[in-house]
């Protein structure tokens, strides 16, 4: 096989098949004039293909030019911009849009519908009680699974008899179904047919209702909550809990280090990395719970979250792209927060 | 490839197609039409399915199949409303709440009716011997217009529940005589004739904690008098709501009125705050999930079903389960009667209620081949045999001859009740706001039955918030 060497670089204008530039530059002249032209039914699929040939074009010239790491994770790319990135470059489109999916016509407003989710009285009130209510739910969630979930990881690194089986049981609610667990905590919490109001009505000798004020719906929530996630802080804590190698201990033992310091000097840098992806993950869980608010109060009670609140105007209302607003308003959130954390994670772990 | 082997293979695809189509055409005479359907997934709908798999010939000659998607309740709405809006065009029938037609009339999906109507005079006659309520509810948008689009698939009322055993109890009929002066109903008949006040009486004497006496013997746990729907999801209070609202006087927001038709002032009339502080004053004699607002129409059935209650009001669509002694402790002690309502000033009842249950309807996709089959199956489906027998399979019928049969009565307990009912049937919001409409006023509602607002602020709100909704969408001038 005689070596060959890499073609030429291609001046702009040469019609080649691997001309990406000017393929994007192609593209890019179709999508505008096909947008302005053409209605909008006609308009996306001309776009389509001139996302395909762009697509095409960067092919061709990785084949060409032998990139072919490029080739191999292009699929993977495919994949992801058309289930991913398309679909939400679509919504960040529609959000400037007034559109309503189960009706037909469309018209761009601008940034109306940010203006709206954010400033009218009547919409944006409800999203600043819901958005606050979820704030109240994040810190709550998260720092009862953050604590019971490390608690449970100290337990379980030790040994003890039975504990590969009780292991197992504790696992359990994290593998549920969500609705599964949220049917069984209606029926632990129905003041009729549950348990907890037959204990509390026995002890007290009172009609007992947990869900029937604020404090108790958003205990019952969380409590379901924690029930469920947990275990899951618990494993990734307890990674980090048998990743400390046992020498380490055995040195601090001999020079009678106390247990507390041993903790922090000895486990908590081990486990803290992992603390921080458990927090990580569950805050923008948190962030998004709608799941078990709809099982068990409907969000009746004062515990509308933003997501069930989302899910209500873009779902049942078709409201579309003030769903799309509000969505990204939430995600511009969501980014500020864990950047932040992230920041403020990194500068701790340069300071020690 | 040389350029004859792909001029070629283009040869043999071209005659491969040609073929396929010459064998189309030909087959024509007798085609295999398939209707997909898409229905949620209870009794009745499946009895539907089951009568045409086992009787249904189409007279066409040709084959039809009934192809279903039974649907889990609590879904139903999502997956019709994505499969809609997100023009897959998959369903020809859809099963829809009549409430959505206005939503999915507009956004072009479900399709009219009047030119199938009007050119076959058959169908025109068993479309219009259909009860002129539910026909109204189900059928026309704009509401009560001669625009038609579904068909009744389960008409469905509020039915009074009750517990003969208890309420026909001896001690307990003395008792109640003594305390209120009048006698304990424990018939249909004497079901038929309570008022509201009758019904909270009813409430108010049967709370009894666990170890009190009931009929005879001390209860086995805390025992309530009554139960009806007080839930913050979907419809679950307005529906029951905007009975009390009707019988007392007031009034919802008319949608036949529009756009002179105000909502301030009608909705949160004084009349209106009356009813609904009715409503609400008779939730302290209830179980105590009322109080969290998660009482829906499932829960106060299952309340029943179990024994806890006295007297529950419930769709006869989920009556079924009460009779069954695999899912019900009381199946053998029942008796049946028309929902409660409001004595008027001349002294006639007055039963103003809520319309339940649901029409089918085509959807604007379907093409002429399956628009034929679809009329013939749904003349099938309203023929006076087909009703008579999904009545006695435990479905309802709206169609005329049938209910008005001798025999109806005869298939199930509630069914003395249904044809009174039926003349008292009102429907509301059939316009493309309905969701945004029953959102707020479920959450104002629920507020009030948790006892965090009274009746008058509730109703100030939705008067508030329809007015301004319904003034942006031009249906209130």
């Amino acid at each position: 096989m005689t070596v060959r060497t890499s073609p030429t670089p291609i001046s702009f204008f040469a019609p080649s098949a691997d001309n990406w530039k000017l393929a994007i530059f192609v593209g890019v002249i179709a999508t505008l004039l096909a947008t302005l032209a053409l209605p909008a039914a006609a308009a996306f699929w001309v776009v389509g293909v001139a996302a395909a040939l762009i697509a095409a074009a960067f092919v061709v010239n990785a084949y060409r030019r032998r990139y072919y790491g490029g080739l191999l994770v292009a699929p993977a790319i495919a994949v992801l911009f058309v289930m991913n990135i398309f679909p939400l470059l679509w919504s960040l489109g529609l959000s400037f849009f007034a559109y309503q999916s189960n009706q037909q016509s469309i018209r761009f407003v601008g940034l109306q519908n940010y203006v709206k989710v954010l400033t009218n009285d009547l919409a944006a009130e409800a999203n600043w009680y819901a958005l606050i209510n979820t704030a109240m739910f994040v810190v709550f969630t998260v720092s009862a699974q953050m604590i019971v979930g490390f608690l449970l990881a100290m337990l379980f690194a030790k040994q003890f008899p039975l504990r590969r089986y009780l292991l197992i049981l504790v696992l359990t609610p994290m593998m549920l179904s969500v609705v599964a667990s949220g049917v069984f905590f209606t029926y632990y919490y129905d003041p009729t047919f549950g348990i907890l109001s037959y204990v509390m009505n026995n002890l007290t000798g009172q009609q007992f209702i947990l869900m029937d004020n604020k404090v108790g719906a958003v205990a019952g929530i969380v409590f379901a909550d924690a029930w469920m996630w947990s275990p899951f802080v618990m494993l990734l804590v307890l990674a980090g809990l048998v990743s400390v190698p046992k020498y380490l201990y055995e040195a601090a033992a001999i020079d009678r280090v106390s247990a507390w310091r041993q903790f922090w000097t000895i486990t908590f840098p081990y486990i803290r990395g992992l603390l921080m992806l458990a927090l990580l993950f569950r805050t923008i869980e948190a962030f998004k719970l709608a799941d078990l608010v709809i099982l068990l109060t409907k969000g009746g009670n004062d515990t509308m979250t933003i997501s069930y609140h989302l899910i209500r105007i873009a779902n049942e209302q078709n409201k579309t792209s003030e769903g799309a607003a509000i969505s990204y308003v939430m995600l511009f959130m969501v980014i500020v927060l864990t950047n932040l954390y992230l920041y403020l994670a990194n500068r701790r772990s340069q300071g020690t | 490839m040389t350029v004859m082997t792909k001029m070629k293979a283009f040869a043999t695809a071209a005659g491969f197609a040609a073929t396929l189509m010459v064998g189309g055409a030909s087959m024509a005479s007798a085609e295999e039409v398939t209707l997909t359907m898409a229905v949620p997934d209870w009794p009745p709908t499946r009895i539907m399915k089951k009568f045409f798999d086992e009787q249904y010939k189409p007279k066409s000659g040709n084959t039809v199949k009934l192809d279903v998607d039974f649907i889990p309740w609590p879904d139903f709405y999502t997956r019709v409303n994505a499969s809609l809006t997100s023009g897959e065009q998959k369903y020809n029938f859809i099963v829809s709440d009549s409430q959505w037609l206005g939503a999915f009339v507009e956004g072009g999906y479900f399709r009219k009716i009047n030119d199938l109507l009007e050119a076959d005079p058959d169908f025109m006659a068993t479309f219009k011997s259909i009860h002129p309520n539910p026909l109204n509810a189900y059928s026309t948008y704009p509401h009560k217009s001669e625009n038609y689009y579904g068909f009744p698939q389960f008409p469905d009322v509020l039915v009074n529940f009750a517990r003969a055993d208890i309420l026909c109890h001896e001690e307990e009929q003395k008792n109640f005589q003594a305390k209120y002066g009048k006698k304990l109903p424990c018939t249909g008949e004497e079901l038929d004739a309570m008022t509201w006040d009758d019904f909270r009486n009813v409430g108010e004497f049967f709370m009894r904690k666990k170890g009190d006496m009931l009929a005879g013997k001390p209860a086995e746990d805390d025992f309530y008098g009554i139960a009806y729907q007080a839930g913050k999801g979907y419809d679950f209070s307005s529906m029951q709501i905007n009975g009390f609202i009707w019988q007392m006087g007031g009034n919802t927001w008319d949608e036949t009125q529009a756009p002179k038709g105000q909502a301030e002032g009608v909705v949160n009339s004084p009349e209106a705050v009356k009813a609904l502080e009715k409503y609400l004053d008779m939730i302290q004699f209830m179980p105590p999930v009322a109080k969290t607002g998660t009482m829906d129409i499932f829960k106060s059935d299952e309340l029943f079903r179990e024994g806890k209650v006295a007297m529950n009001i419930d769709w006869i669509g989920l009556g079924e389960a009460s009779l069954d002694p695999k899912t019900s402790k009381v199946s053998d002690k029942l008796v049946f009667g028309q929902m409660p309502g409001t004595m008027g000033p001349d002294g006639k009842m007055i039963r103003w209620s809520n319309i339940g249950g649901q029409p089918f309807v085509l959807t604007t996709w379907t093409t002429d081949a399956q628009i034929k089959e679809a009329v013939e199956f749904v003349k099938w489906w309203l023929s006076p045999e087909i009703q008579h027998q999904f009545a006695a399979g435990g479905g309802q019928s709206a169609i005329k001859s049938v209910y008005e049969d001798p025999k109806y009565v005869t298939y199930r307990p509630w069914n003395r009740a249904w044809a009174p009912q039926l003349d008292w049937q009102k429907d509301v919001w059939h316009v493309p706001q309905f969701f945004e409409l029953l959102t707020q006023q479920q959450d104002q509602f629920d507020l009030a039955i948790t006892g965090k607002q009274d009746a008058k602020t509730t109703l100030d709100n939705i008067a508030k918030f329809q007015q301004n909704l319904l003034k942006e969408a031009g249906l209130i001038e």
